[in-house]
């Protein structure tokens, strides 16, 4: 499964950098996310509930890697989830693009294997889910920058 | 149509629709499924199944799941210890010169590693279904991902990753079968076409789904299995060896089983061997109902095939030889050895004369659910081939695609006809009668060829797209080894067989009453038929390869027969009469023509076996034969199928406006039954043709696993069949019998493609794959547009 996409944060792109690799931040604002800690220089676990259509929502296991980091400008993420309904697996590249003084605009593109139970019966609303997921993600990291440029963090 | 005038018209006997016996217990909802069987004190058993279609297993934390109140115990391979097995060779490989093959069969419990998606990796059994399913969740599975295997060629390549470490490859099997000598024979051709062909895979889609029940009685030490397998005795004897019982200590019962289709013919699955031990270690029964997601992913499924083919015909359009190579799939295991690609390689010759073949296939593992056999078993992978290789030539050659076809069939003075190569039965090929070209013209009458074209012109006026296909197909069917059954004249009266085949909805419970009831001359609803109970009778070997009627019939013939004699032998003592002064007329027999002084079978059935007296020396004791039917022989059944379609070039659906089948299953015991399997294999084929389809992604995993995503036709796209019937005897077996279960899907496919192509000439379509759907019949249509479009004008830079 491919997910893909552009968002456009308001914020200088350091300060973008900066909240992409803060695991509270990812905490609050993945869809789901019960728990995110680093666990060492990029790397992070953590617990995710979630359901896809006819799939009740379970816990899933989270270990993310982040490699080939450029700060502040890309990276590469390693996505290795598993749980009681299924695994995903894959890689998501993420670019930071400046696009003026207070203008980030990032680019991703993941590619997953999803496997389990969520593939065999979630599939036709594997591509919606995965869009509405990142769509939550990205207003709730929107939120945390909002508040981290009225500096209320 | 030749039918045979009944001796007694009216009663029901053979070449007669009698109601069906089976239809007032089913009706009524008393019929007997597995899943009714409700034991005291049962268990309930999920399976914790691979999510991955290709990983290492590093380890188990299953400690979760037995703190779960109500679980009683959770079991990996680990746990089994010496019962842990790989299953057994079902069918060996046949005596084929070059042959190679490379055995892997499945195993009960994951063990290291897993090789397809819902392979079984933890069994949990607990006091509910729902315990147990929450169990699953409890379980925890640590896996080292491995690259999958899913595509046919890259699993051949040298560098590929390996599902079976210890065979150094993924070949399962290479298997190189010729006649003549196409190498040379193609120098004269005068067109020579060639295509590359896929068929890729469904679900069987039964309505029940897989079942078993076990319980161990410990004071009589019996072990009872209820199982929807569609062999009970192979089953039995099979469970009895593994679990160190002897057969008698072992009663499987396939009792009403709501469709098999094949994928219930295959053993041992992973559940069955499995229930029976924990009911034993456990001292409780224990069930296991499959899921229809576990369906798809654990049952077995088939046709996953890719043929490079090429004919080779003169100029008048006769064949001089085919060539093929083909990859087949056999999923993560092959227990079932060869039968489906020696089914497609056999298959593909058809009704025609091939003076030259050579065929070459590669069975290759994949990390896909087992194949084995589904409905039609491989033959239609090779009639797809064959007759969209003569669709091809006759376009090459300008010539009428069913002139074609009529030029090359095997003509009706040519039987029995003997091919070289060897059949799934390990004879050589072998068709024992047929005759083709009346078939083919009754079908072409039925649906007006001569007049199509004028009818397709009319529809094209009105902006419709309408199109014809005629195929041909030969099913071998009614293969050995053999079945039996026992015959009874109760005291009653009443006529009790029994035979060891399991039965799926096949109406075997008045086929084979209506051929023992015009033997002793009774009522059919008198006669009670017994399938798939092992108590009952305990030699056979199952139901499959269309041929419960044509063997275990033969066998109700053969043990009616010897009944008869006995009844014969009895009345002529009793009466004091010469055995051929004495007739049996509806359930009494008397002196020739003598009615006043009858006697009843019930009266005779008590005099065979007295209480006081002596039963005469030499005699048996009763009313009761057992009798066993092993034909050399298979019987060649075959038939036309006319489809007419109507397609629409925009949202490329099709609809199916007639089916015409005309079959020659030799002597019809029951018309209507017949036709209801034909009804019924048609709706599958359809469904295969343009519905049915497992989507795998490259990484090995089902796409589709729900009747959410996996469609299945409806009653509304499938027309009511129109049918005709020929009856070509066959000379192999008493009563001329042949096989039919499977012939109504067997050549749907090549209908499609051929009458989807006529429908649309003006998009010069070339169809080489099935299943299609509107999907992909779009793409196609699209890429069809888009090579008839003008060349675009070069891009300016």
């Amino acid at each position: 499964m491919i997910v893909e996409g552009e968002h456009r944060f308001p914020a200088p792109r350091q300060t973008v950098w900066d909240l992409l690799q803060d695991p509270l931040v990812l905490e609050k604002a993945m869809p789901g996310a019960r728990r995110l800690v680093a666990t060492g220089d990029g790397t992070y676990e953590g617990v995710l509930r979630l359901g896809v259509g006819p799939v009740t929502a379970a816990e899933w296991k989270l270990n993310v890697e982040l490699r080939d980091r450029v700060p502040p400008s890309s990276y590469t993420m390693l996505i290795d989830s598993k749980g009681a309904l299924g695994f995903t697996r894959g890689s998501a590249k993420v670019e930071l693009i400046e696009t003026g003084p207070a203008a980030t605009t990032m680019r991703y593109k993941a590619d997953l294997q999803v496997g389990g139970k969520v593939a065999g019966l979630g599939q036709r609303l594997l591509d919606q889910v995965a869009k509405m997921m990142t769509k939550q993600g990205l207003d709730g990291m929107g939120k945390e920058l909002d508040r981290r440029l009225k500096g209320l963090n | 149509m030749h039918h045979h005038p009944p001796e007694h018209p009216g009663r029901g006997y053979v070449g007669e629709s009698a109601p069906r016996n089976e239809d007032r217990r089913l009706l009524t909802g008393n019929a007997l499924f597995v899943d009714d069987v409700q034991l005291e004190g049962m268990l309930h058993v999920a399976f914790k199944r691979s999510d991955h279609a290709h990983a290492t297993i590093l380890g188990i934390d299953t400690s979760a799941a037995l703190a779960r109140p109500g679980v009683v115990a959770v079991l990996t391979a680990e746990d089994l210890g010496d019962y842990w097995q790989p299953g057994p060779l079902l069918v060996p490989p046949p005596p084929v010169q070059g042959l190679v093959f490379n055995q892997a069969t499945q195993v009960p419990l994951a063990k290291g590693k897993v090789r397809h998606a819902g392979e079984p990796v933890v069994m949990i059994i607990a006091e509910s279904r729902y315990i147990a399913e929450d169990a699953l969740d409890d379980v925890w599975v640590d896996y080292e991902p491995l690259e999958p295997v899913v595509d046919l060629e890259a699993a051949l390549a040298p560098d590929a990753p390996l599902i079976h470490e210890q065979l150094g490859t993924n070949l399962a099997a290479f298997v190189p079968q010729t006649h003549g000598d196409y190498e040379a024979a193609v120098k004269d051709a005068h067109v020579v076409v060639s295509r590359r062909f896929h068929y890729d895979r469904g679900a069987s889609a039964a309505m029940e789904n897989r079942c078993v029940v076990a319980n161990w009685n410990a004071r009589a030490e019996e072990l009872t299995v209820w199982d929807t397998t569609q062999a009970p005795i192979p089953i039995r004897n099979g469970l009895a060896r593994m679990l160190g019982l002897l057969e008698s200590q072992v009663r499987v019962v396939a009792p009403f089983v709501g469709g098999g289709f094949g994928p219930k013919i295959m053993m041992f699955y992973p559940e069955e061997v499995l229930v029976p031990w924990v009911a034993m270690r456990l001292g409780r029964p224990v069930k296991w109902a499959e899921d229809r997601q576990e369906n798809f992913y654990a049952t077995t499924q088939e046709r996953g095939q890719v043929h490079d083919a090429e004919m080779a015909v003169d100029a008048d359009g006769r064949i001089i030889g085919v060539r093929d190579r083909f990859l087949h799939d056999t999923g993560a295991y092959d227990p079932y050895g060869l039968t489906v690609p020696i089914n497609s390689q056999c298959t593909l010759l058809g009704p025609y004369d091939v003076p030259h073949y050579d065929s070459e296939f590669r069975a290759v593992f994949t990390n896909r659910t087992t194949v084995t056999p589904v409905r039609g078993a491989g033959r239609q992978h090779g009639v797809f081939v064959m007759e969209r290789l003569l669709d091809l030539a006759a376009r090459e050659l300008g010539m009428d695609r069913v002139e074609i076809r009529r030029r090359n069939y095997i003509g009706a003075e040519d039987f029995p006809h003997q091919w070289r190569i060897l059949f799934q039965d390990f004879s050589p090929l072998y068709y024992d009668s047929g005759n083709y070209l009346p078939t083919l013209e009754k079908a072409l009458e039925m649906v007006d060829y001569a007049g199509f074209a004028e009818e397709q012109r009319r529809a094209r006026e009105q902006g419709r797209r309408i199109g014809v296909g005629v195929v041909s197909y030969v099913e071998g069917t009614g293969i050995g080894p053999y079945e039996g059954a026992r015959v009874t004249i109760e005291p009653s009266g009443r006529v009790r067989v029994a035979t060891g085949l399991g039965t799926q909805g096949q109406g075997h419970y008045t086929v084979f009453a209506q051929v023992v009831a015009e033997i002793l001359d009774v009522d059919v609803a008198q006669v009670n038929v017994v399938t798939g109970d092992t108590r009952e009778f305990g030699w056979g070997t199952g139901t499959f390869a269309s041929r419960g009627a044509v063997v275990a019939g033969s066998a109700c013939h053969a043990a009616a027969t010897a009944v008869r004699a006995k009844v014969l032998a009895t009345a002529a003592r009793v009466l004091g009469i010469p055995e051929d002064e004495v007739e049996i007329v509806s359930g009494r027999v008397q002196p020739r023509g003598q009615p006043e002084r009858a006697i009843t079978l019930a009266a005779l059935s008590g005099m065979a076996n007295p209480l006081r007296g002596a039963v005469v020396p030499g005699t048996e004791p009763g009313l009761e034969a057992t009798a066993y039917f092993g034909p050399e022989k298979g019987s060649t059944a075959s038939g036309v199928h006319a489809i007419v379609v109507e397609v629409d070039p925009e949202t490329a659906m099709v609809k199916v406006l007639r089916y015409i089948v005309v079959h020659d299953c030799g002597r019809l015991i029951n018309p209507v039954i017949v036709e209801g399997q034909v009804q019924g294999g048609v709706a599958h084929g359809i469904g295969n043709a343009f519905y049915e389809k497992l989507h795998f992604d490259e990484g090995g995993q089902l796409q589709n696993a729900s009747f959410m995503d996996y469609l299945l036709p409806t009653a509304l796209d499938v027309p009511r069949v129109e049918m005709a019937h020929r009856e070509t005897p066959a000379p192999e077996n008493p009563l001329g019998l042949k096989g039919v279960g499977e012939a109504g899907c067997i050549p749907t496919g090549a209908a499609f493609a051929q009458a989807i192509e006529d429908a649309l000439p003006e998009y010069g379509l070339d169809i080489t794959e099935i299943p299609l759907s509107p999907n992909r019949l779009f793409e196609l249509l699209e890429s069809a547009r888009a090579a008839s479009a003008p060349e675009p004008a070069p891009a300016v830079p």
